[in-house]
This record gives structure tokens, sequence and C-alpha cells, in this order.
């Protein structure tokens, strides 16, 4: 990175104290793990390694890029496009009403630090990923950094999630971050040379169980 | 929405369907076809729709071969469309067989899209891209069921692959955006089919709340299978997973019969065609 803090605000912006409540959703990992279908280190590591280089490798990163592009090009058309198609790639009530959430409670916070966005103010609280695409490209962040970034803070959170909800012990946790950060540059690479027709991905069971989760009678996460 | 690969032999086949009202009732008013791609003569049932079937090439489908699919509800029409036997995908050398759907439907008027299955034979290249386009007020209800190998026949879809687009869009505005990419890796995997050779998906749309109680109360428990109800911006959305299309069917046709009063405005009575 040239920009000597653009690795700082990177690192504020995938922090887990980031007021957007990241801590409180499982993506229907709360529902796999209920039904038995996450129940160990081994199982919780390959529903992660899936939903990262299926959901995340084309959906999150490949959207991510490319509102980061429209919002370094004050390009509100394309912005509002993208996010549209963001939303329309999550399969769940439940997922939708997280990116939505998220992204509201995201807008708050990038309006406050950074002024000059007010006037994308309706577009910054249609998503999460918009807000962090737009104080991304304020404050400079080099795209692939970016794009592993968000895998990185993605994957803290589910791992910690999984962690407390299978149960599983704190080294257990940081085994799956050292095995799993292993592949984000493969989902970071996969992503930047994914083409506008191909973004977009189907993961059924993880659709079915988020889907359940929305009835689940106990519930510590809201997805 | 999906990526043009060269296609170096087999043939073209299109169909073009136009249906509108006419004297109290829904018709078959332009048809345009290409290569064998038919249908047959439409039947109407009396209450104001048209029922009409479509014939895939009998010999089914290979690589090189495209199929492409137009439907277009004109407003205030009633139009229901199936299948009389599953559409088979055989292995392929290589190349792929492409199908491209692109179903229209106008404000006021109603498409029900429930083909029998498309079976993938080990082996089989499938690209498929659904584009489901719908007016302000219009209304749908639609599946698609997939079969993976022919687990009856003990082959397994161990090789081959299939990608399949799904794109809704209401008055421009895209409502879900699903790419689906079918191999013996997704097949297995624990967010994926779970081993499961058959999934569906079945689409209604407008719903609300109250269509998606309806929906869960059909579904009901589902023990030897996987399957759930979403409602997402007015989209309601049931997926299912599990061992074949009977399944697949008797999982789904309750939940059909159940919001099809509410959401098309007919009685839920299965077309005559499935019965024979």
């Amino acid at each position: 990175m040239d920009n000597p803090t653009a690795l700082v605000r990177l690192l504020q912006l995938t922090s887990p104290s980031l007021p957007v409540g990241g801590f409180t959703y499982s993506q229907g990992l709360e529902w796999a793990v209920e039904a038995g279908w996450v129940g160990d280190e081994a199982s919780l590591a390959g529903w992660l390694r899936e939903l990262l280089l299926e959901q995340l490798a084309r959906v999150d990163l490949p959207l991510l890029e490319r509102l980061y592009q429209a919002a370094a090009r004050a390009d509100r058309a394309a912005f509002d496009h993208w996010n549209h198609e963001l939303i329309a790639c999550r399969e769940s009530a439940e997922l939708r009403a997280e990116e939505r959430a998220r992204g509201r409670a995201m807008a708050l916070l990038v309006l406050e630090l950074i002024p000059t966005a007010a006037a994308w103010r309706e577009p910054l609280r249609a998503s999460q990923l918009g807000g962090f695409a737009l104080a991304a490209a304020h404050w400079q962040i080099p795209l692939p950094e970016l794009l592993t970034g968000y895998a990185w803070s993605w994957l803290e959170n589910l791992v910690l999630a999984g962690v407390k909800l299978v149960p599983l012990g704190q080294s257990a946790g940081q085994r799956l971050l050292l095995r799993l950060g292993g592949e984000l540059p493969r989902a970071v690479a996969e992503a930047q040379a994914l083409p506008d027709e191909e973004i977009g991905a189907s993961a059924p069971a993880a659709a079915i169980a988020s889907a359940l989760h929305e009835g689940q009678y106990t519930r510590l996460f809201r997805s | 929405m999906i990526a043009p690969l060269a296609t170096p032999r087999g043939w073209c086949a299109e169909l073009r369907l136009g249906f509108a009202p006419r004297a109290g009732a829904t018709r078959l008013v332009e048809r345009r076809q290409r290569g064998p791609l038919v249908v047959q003569r439409p039947f109407l049932p009396g209450d104001g729709s048209c029922h009409c079937y479509l014939l895939h090439p009998p010999g089914g489908v290979v690589g090189g071969d495209e199929l492409t699919i137009e439907v277009d509800a004109a407003p205030a029409s009633a139009v229901l469309l199936t299948t009389p036997g599953a559409t088979k995908f055989y292995r392929s050398a290589g190349a792929w067989a492409r199908v491209t759907q692109r179903l229209s439907v106008a404000a006021g008027a109603s498409l029900e899209w429930l083909p029998q299955e498309n079976i993938l034979f080990p082996g089989a290249q499938l690209q498929m891209g659904t584009t489901l386009a719908l007016a302000e007020g219009a209304r749908f209800i639609g599946w698609e069921i997939l079969c993976a190998g022919r687990p009856a026949a003990q082959e397994q879809f161990t090789q081959g692959q299939a990608q399949i687009g799904l794109r809704i869009e209401r008055a421009g505005r895209v409502l879900l955006r699903e790419r689906l990419r079918l191999d013996a890796t997704l097949l297995a995997a624990a967010t994926g089919l779970r081993g499961h050779p058959a999934s569906a998906t079945l689409v209604v749309t407008p719903a609300d709340p109250a269509a998606l109680a309806l929906a869960r109360a059909a579904l009901g428990p589902t023990p030897a299978e996987v399957a759930a109800a979403t409602l997402v911006d007015g989209l309601l959305l049931v997926r299912w997973l599990g061992q074949d299309a009977e399944a697949a069917r008797r999982c789904l046709l309750p939940v059909w019969e159940a919001l099809r009063p509410a959401i098309i405005g007919l009685p839920a009575l299965r077309p005559r065609i499935w019965s024979t």
C-alpha cells in the first residue's frame, strides 16, 4: 500500500469493534448446528470453506469491487445498480434483513466519519457492503487488500459464532482462522477474475438453513 | 446471463409463444417455432385460462444443442404451461447444451410454469438460464425440478456439470439473482445438495406473510427430505432437496394447491395431463 494510512483505515473498517453488530449474525449456522449438520471443528471448517469459495468469492467480493469502483468514480447509477443486484443475491428473508440492518448501522457511521458522504445517505442505507465500499474508496484502500480485509472480518465473525454455537474451545477457533485464512487469497483471486454475468451463487442447503432459522424457537443470533 | 460458449454441432430449437384473452378465454395467439421444440394444441379448461403443453425433443438433448423458449402472457391472460414428460440431457463429449428461457408476464396476467423435471445424465454439460420478467401487478407460480444422475439405474452424477441461472425482475428491478453450479462437488457439499440427487425451487409472487404461512402449513414436516419457505421482497421461495422428482412433486404440489386460489384466482385443479 502506497498510502501509509490506508492500512490503518482498513484495520479500523474490519475490526470487530466496528458498531454494525457483526457478532449478532450467524447466516443460518445456528440452525445448521441445531440440526446436527455442523457439530465439530471439521464440519464447521467445511461449512465455512464452502461459503467462502461460493458466496464470498462469487457474490460479496466481486460486488464489493464494483461498488468500490462506482463510489470512487462517484457514479451513483452504477452504485445503485450493484446494490440492487447484491440484495437480489441474498437467498432468504433473514439474509436480506441482515444486509439492510447492517447497512443502516454502517450508514450512520460513515456519515459521522466522512461528512462529504451526506449526498449518498439513501444508497448507503441499502446495504452494509455499500458503506464498506464507499468508506474504502474515500480512504483510498487498495482493492485486493480491501477484499481480503472484508473476507477476513466475515470469516472472523462466523468462526466466533461457530465456536459459541458448537461449542468449541478458543484454540479450535484460532486453528480454524489459521486454516481458512489461508484460503482467502484464492477467494479474492477468483472474485477479481469473475466477469459481471457470472456473478451469483447458490448454496441450496445453506439457503434452507437460513430460511428454517427464521422459525427456530430458541435463538442467540439474528440470522 | 450465461457467457456464450462454442457449440460445435447440434441443432437449434426455438419456440416463442404469445397468449392473450379472446372472447372470454385466454388463447395462444402467436406461435413461432423452429426445430424440434413444439407445443400441443392448447386445452381450455373452461375457467378462462389456457393450458398448454410443451414437447421437448423426444430423443433428449445432447451437447451442442441449443433451446430457446420465450413465453409472453399479455394483459389479463391466464396461462398454465407444463410438459408431458421429463427433459433428458445426455452425456456430452465436451460441448455444452444451452437452454435459454424467457418468461414475460404483463400487468393483470398470470403465468403458471410447472414443467416436469430436467434429468442430467452422468457426464451431461448444461448451461441453462431462465429470466422471469414481471410487470407490476403480474402474477406467477412456477417451479424447476432438477435430477442429477439416475440413482434408480445406479448412475451417479460423478462427471459433468450444469450452470443454472435464475433471474427474476419486476418492473425492470431485479428481485432474485441465483447461479447454481452443479457438479459432483456441490452435490456432496454440506451447504450444497448434501448428497441429495434431486433439487427443486418453487417461486410464487406477489406473496405476503399470509401466503408464506399457507406455504409453511402445506409443507408440514418433511423428515425424509429438506425443504423451507422464505419471503423476500414479495417473492415466496420454496427450496427443496430430496431423492427424486416424484418426491419433489409430492412436496410442492400441496403448496401450489394451497396458494393457487389466492395468487392466480383459480381453484386448485391439477392439469389433466399429469394423471395420464
